[in-house]
């Protein structure tokens, strides 16, 4: 039969073994690494303060020295629920309007693969935290779960109106009074004016650029030209 | 038939090998180097003025050591030792001797000419067979001969008659270049024998193996890990991940230019005890009271807080540096003026790839203010600053001399759109400019790239009506009026109409660059353009007197839908002209029409879309044009029906043609011919501008002369 050579076959052997080895170490090293990678990535949004006050009230732990935990009346437990939905309400529009720009950066190498692999995790969450809120609601008050996102959706759209309201309305004392100062100082260059008229009995010049509200007409400007335009359409 | 592998013995051949492979690398490296070398804002126009602020030292030296940083060490050992290795090669090749390669040559052997005839041959062996036949010569004792060596002379002799006469022979000599048939032949290898002898081949091994095992893996792994760690932008992929968390639906400049202080970037830069040094200083000089913002820093009120909620470290520092730099803070500490101008081209890299997460969300505010952050960072002006202060020696209080307390800030255009006598009264005065620094700066805005659009409609290459689905090209006519130019010319109206390349003009269509027809003469033929210049033409580098690096300046045009305030047709880009911008001396503005075009698709339906244009400049603040456009789709089957009346020749109803156009829905052709008529007339009513067209296509939907 055949005389096999095994110090002969032993080098290509080893070869062979160094080599899988080598891979297989580096594939599991790799692997390893990048789990544990994953695993460290830092959560897509903050800690959900809402939620935990929700928890907290929950499930309150007995003082020391009494027997029975506190009651919270019920009331305060729908509001905290309410309150949970909300900002569940702002984290799901910020993740729905983020999604595909983000799928769309990550297809050109514009953001990175950890970016999305955050983005994911945050958007399964979030589909867990929605279902949890619907059940919790459900337990509260029967049917809750169905209306209590569209009456949460209203309260988040009113809230951001009324902070833009409010930034506007911060404006309102500055605007009030540089347009006092301003129209004081148009009155006095007039009179000034006036006066000056009265002396020389001669007639100023009809247009006197100091007195003009808008000191930039865009006399030149594209804009300017082509309302013209519109204006003769 | 065997064939032997030889080495390079006689070291004759290796040195070819080399220089080839020397060569094939050192000259793409050379040209690298050399192109590199040339420093590439050296031909680009500049804004001629002598303007210099008190740290336009600094500015320069930070300049000056980025073109540094171009320049690769590793680039410049390669090149000089692969030409090295090249004369090397180069010399071993001119002083080895190569040994004589004998080609049997029976011509040779009989000595006589190659063109020697059938009979000049015959006689000619005659002769030599009497000579040097083996019984009639005799060895000569004087030469060292035997009686072998005639023996082998006079078998030589006769094998080279035969190559010339008999057949076979002949065939053998021609097919093998020797008359005995096929020999056997070696290849050698280009490698000197040193490589393969004994003792050495372990070393190639180790060569070999270092090479494909390590230094192969680990320049690919680099070169992978080197791509995964930057974003196409050019940033670091963790910075561009921060901003896109940091990107929010309503942000505006100032809330740019704090999410721009969270690259990675910045925590390179302020290492270690750079990370907090000198931070209060910073904060107190840029919270101060400022002359024309409420702080000096230029930051509004909720920037402040923003600032001020954020922990001290690099990112703190690196925003309050931001501000510094917009607000032109004098800091007083060398370095920290030095990390005030570092930070910026920083913020201005990591702003394109904000602007390009800006560009993901489709939404026109955010992107907007990354373009409009891009110029104040360019310009060190804070957001909603007056673009005044982009002049030389305009300070705040010169601002606020020709501003008087106006709310809205006079551009730059507008200032100089003033006569001279007024603008002079307003500028020039005690502790505000002199008359020199006032000619400065006037000199300097009037070599400003204002681009001012003329004209910009909507068209379909070859079409005369934009049907759904069809590949339009917005087409923006303008020219650059720098402000406050005097002898402005008018518009040609000639120059407003963009001329189709010619059908058979194939590199137009192409979209190469050749001289196809962008003028029309008086009588409306087009004419070529004779210039024929291929450079690039590029507008002059920015005018950033406080930016540390060359700029040169872009525009960008897009398309937004003002009322959902989306964008609707991303921002194309342009850098380069097909027009000068200013004469030869840099200088004396061309006022030529320069066209930008932009591809889309259009709208699936038909109807009328009004669009708003923005055309932005990235370098200059309130160079911007801002515009509505209508785009008029209209119905495919009446486009359809146009074009049947006026090229292709009706088809009869019984032909396949007129059976096809039935198939496509159109309407038997020679039933009603007089409702055609009716329909281009209408057509003519609405867009009213088909008659005077012939090759350029007359899809004209809005118009905007300059006046």
């Amino acid at each position: 039969m055949f005389d096999i050579d095994w110090r002969g076959l032993l080098v290509p052997l080893a070869y062979v073994f160094v080599l899988g080895g080598t891979f297989m170490t580096f594939s599991t090293i790799y692997r390893k690494r990048k789990a544990v990678q994953s695993a460290n990535l830092a959560p897509w949004f903050g800690p959900h303060l809402q939620r935990n006050i929700y928890l907290s009230l929950l499930h309150m732990e007995p003082e020391a020295g009494s027997e029975k935990a506190p009651k919270v009346p019920d009331s305060i437990i729908r509001a905290a629920l309410l309150r949970r939905a909300v900002e569940d309400i702002h984290r799901i529009i910020q993740i729905r309007t983020a999604k595909a720009s983000c799928s769309s950066l990550l297809q050109r190498g514009s953001v990175g693969d950890d970016l999305w692999q955050r983005f994911q995790r945050a958007e399964k969450e979030m589909e867990e935290e929605l279902r949890d809120v619907v059940m919790e609601a459900n337990a509260l008050a029967p049917n809750w779960g169905q209306t209590i996102f569209q009456s949460a959706n209203e309260i988040a759209a009113n809230t951001v109106l009324r902070e833009r309201m409010d930034e506007i309305k911060a404006t309102v004392d500055s605007e009030k009074e540089w347009w006092e100062k301003r129209r004081a100082g148009i009155q006095t260059e007039f009179m000034k004016e006036l006066d000056e008229a009265e002396k020389t009995q001669i007639k100023a010049g009809s247009e006197d650029d100091t007195v003009l509200v808008d000191t930039n007409t865009p006399s030149a400007t594209p804009s300017g030209a082509s309302k013209k335009k519109k204006g003769k359409k | 038939m065997s064939t032997d592998y030889a080495y390079d013995e006689e070291g004759y051949l290796w040195p070819f090998f080399v220089f080839t492979l020397t060569f094939i690398v050192t000259l793409p490296l050379t040209y690298m180097l050399i192109n590199r070398s040339r420093d590439p804002a050296a031909q680009f126009q500049r804004v001629q003025t002598g303007y210099r602020h008190d740290q336009s030292a600094l500015v320069d030296t930070l300049r000056k050591q980025e073109k540094r940083k171009d320049r690769k060490i590793w680039l410049m050992a390669a090149v000089v030792g692969g030409w090295a290795v090249m004369a090397y090669t180069l010399y071993l090749i001119n002083t080895t001797v190569v040994p004589a390669l004998d080609l049997w040559n029976p011509y040779d052997i009989l000595n006589i000419p190659e063109s020697a005839s059938e009979k000049v041959i015959k006689s000619t062996y005659k002769k030599l067979s009497l000579k040097f036949h083996p019984d009639k010569a005799k060895p000569d004792a004087s030469k060292n001969e035997t009686i072998e060596d005639l023996n082998a002379r006079y078998v030589e002799i006769s094998k080279a008659y035969q190559a010339l006469t008999d057949e076979e022979v002949r065939n053998n000599y021609i097919q093998y270049g020797n008359p005995d048939g096929k020999q056997s032949y070696s290849i050698n290898i280009g490698l000197p024998k040193i490589i393969v002898s004994d003792g050495a081949g372990k070393f190639v091994v180790l060569l070999y193996t270092l090479m494909f095992g390590v230094l192969l893996p680990y320049l690919v792994g680099s070169w992978w890990y080197g791509t995964l760690r930057r974003s196409k932008e050019g940033v670091l992929m963790e910075s561009a991940n921060r901003l896109f968390r940091a990107y929010k639906d309503d942000i505006d400049e100032g809330g740019i230019v704090e999410a721009l202080s969270i690259g990675q970037e910045y925590e390179e830069l302020l290492k270690g005890d750079k990370a907090d040094d000198g931070l209060s200083k910073i904060e107190s000089r840029i919270l101060a009271e400022g002359q024309l913002s409420p702080l000096a820093g230029g930051l509004s009120v909720k920037d402040k807080r923003k600032l001020e909620d954020m922990e001290s470290g690099p990112r703190r520092k690196a925003l309050a540096l931001l501000w510094a730099y917009l607000g032109r803070v004098e800091l007083d500490d060398p370095g920290l003026a030095k990390a005030k101008f570092e930070v910026a081209p920083i913020a201005h890299a990591l702003n394109k790839s904000f602007n390009a997460i800006a560009l993901a969300y489709m939404n026109t505010a955010p992107l907007l203010a990354s373009y409009y952050t891009n110029q104040l960072l360019i310009q060190a002006l804070p957001p909603k600053a007056s673009p005044l202060l982009q002049l030389p020696y305009f300070t705040p209080k010169v601002v606020k001399a020709v501003e008087g307390d106006s709310r809205v800030h006079t551009s730059v255009q507008s200032f100089m759109d003033r006569p001279d006598a007024k603008r002079r009264s307003l500028a020039v005065g005690k502790g505000l400019l002199t008359e020199a620094q006032y000619r400065e700066a006037v000199n300097v805005a009037k070599q400003l790239p204002y681009l001012r659009v003329a004209k910009a409609y909507f068209k379909v290459t070859g079409e005369r009506f934009i049907i759904p689905s069809s590949l339009v090209t917005l087409v923006v006519k303008g020219r650059f009026v720098p402000p406050g130019s005097e002898n402005v010319p008018e518009v040609n109206e000639l120059d407003l109409e963009d001329i189709d390349p010619a059908e058979d003009d194939l590199d137009a269509i192409l979209g190469r660059k050749a001289k196809n027809p962008v003028k029309k003469d008086e009588n409306g033929k087009p004419i070529a353009d004779k210039s024929g210049s291929s450079d690039p033409i590029t507008p002059p580098l920015a005018q950033a007197p406080y930016f540390a690096r060359d700029h040169s300046p872009r525009w960008h045009v897009f398309l937004t839908d003002s009322k959902q305030g989306r964008v609707a047709v991303p921002p194309f880009t342009f850098a380069q002209f097909d027009c000068p911008v200013f004469e030869a001396d840099g200088k004396t503005p061309t006022f030529a029409m320069q066209t930008l075009k932009a591809q889309f698709q259009a709208p699936p339906q038909a109807g009328h879309y009004t669009f708003v244009m923005h055309v932005v400049c990235d370098s200059y603040v309130g160079f911007d044009t801002k515009m509505e456009v209508t785009l008029i789709v209209e119905e495919a089957s009446k486009a359809a029906l146009m074009k049947d009346e006026e090229e292709i020749s009706e088809p009869e109803e019984d032909s396949i043609a007129g059976a096809m156009n039935a198939l496509k829905g159109g309407p038997a052709p020679a039933a009603k011919p007089k409702k055609l008529q009716k329909v281009e007339e209408d057509s003519d009513e609405e867009s009213g501008t088909e008659e005077e067209a012939d090759s350029a296509s007359d899809t004209n939907t809005d118009t905007e002369p300059e006046d």
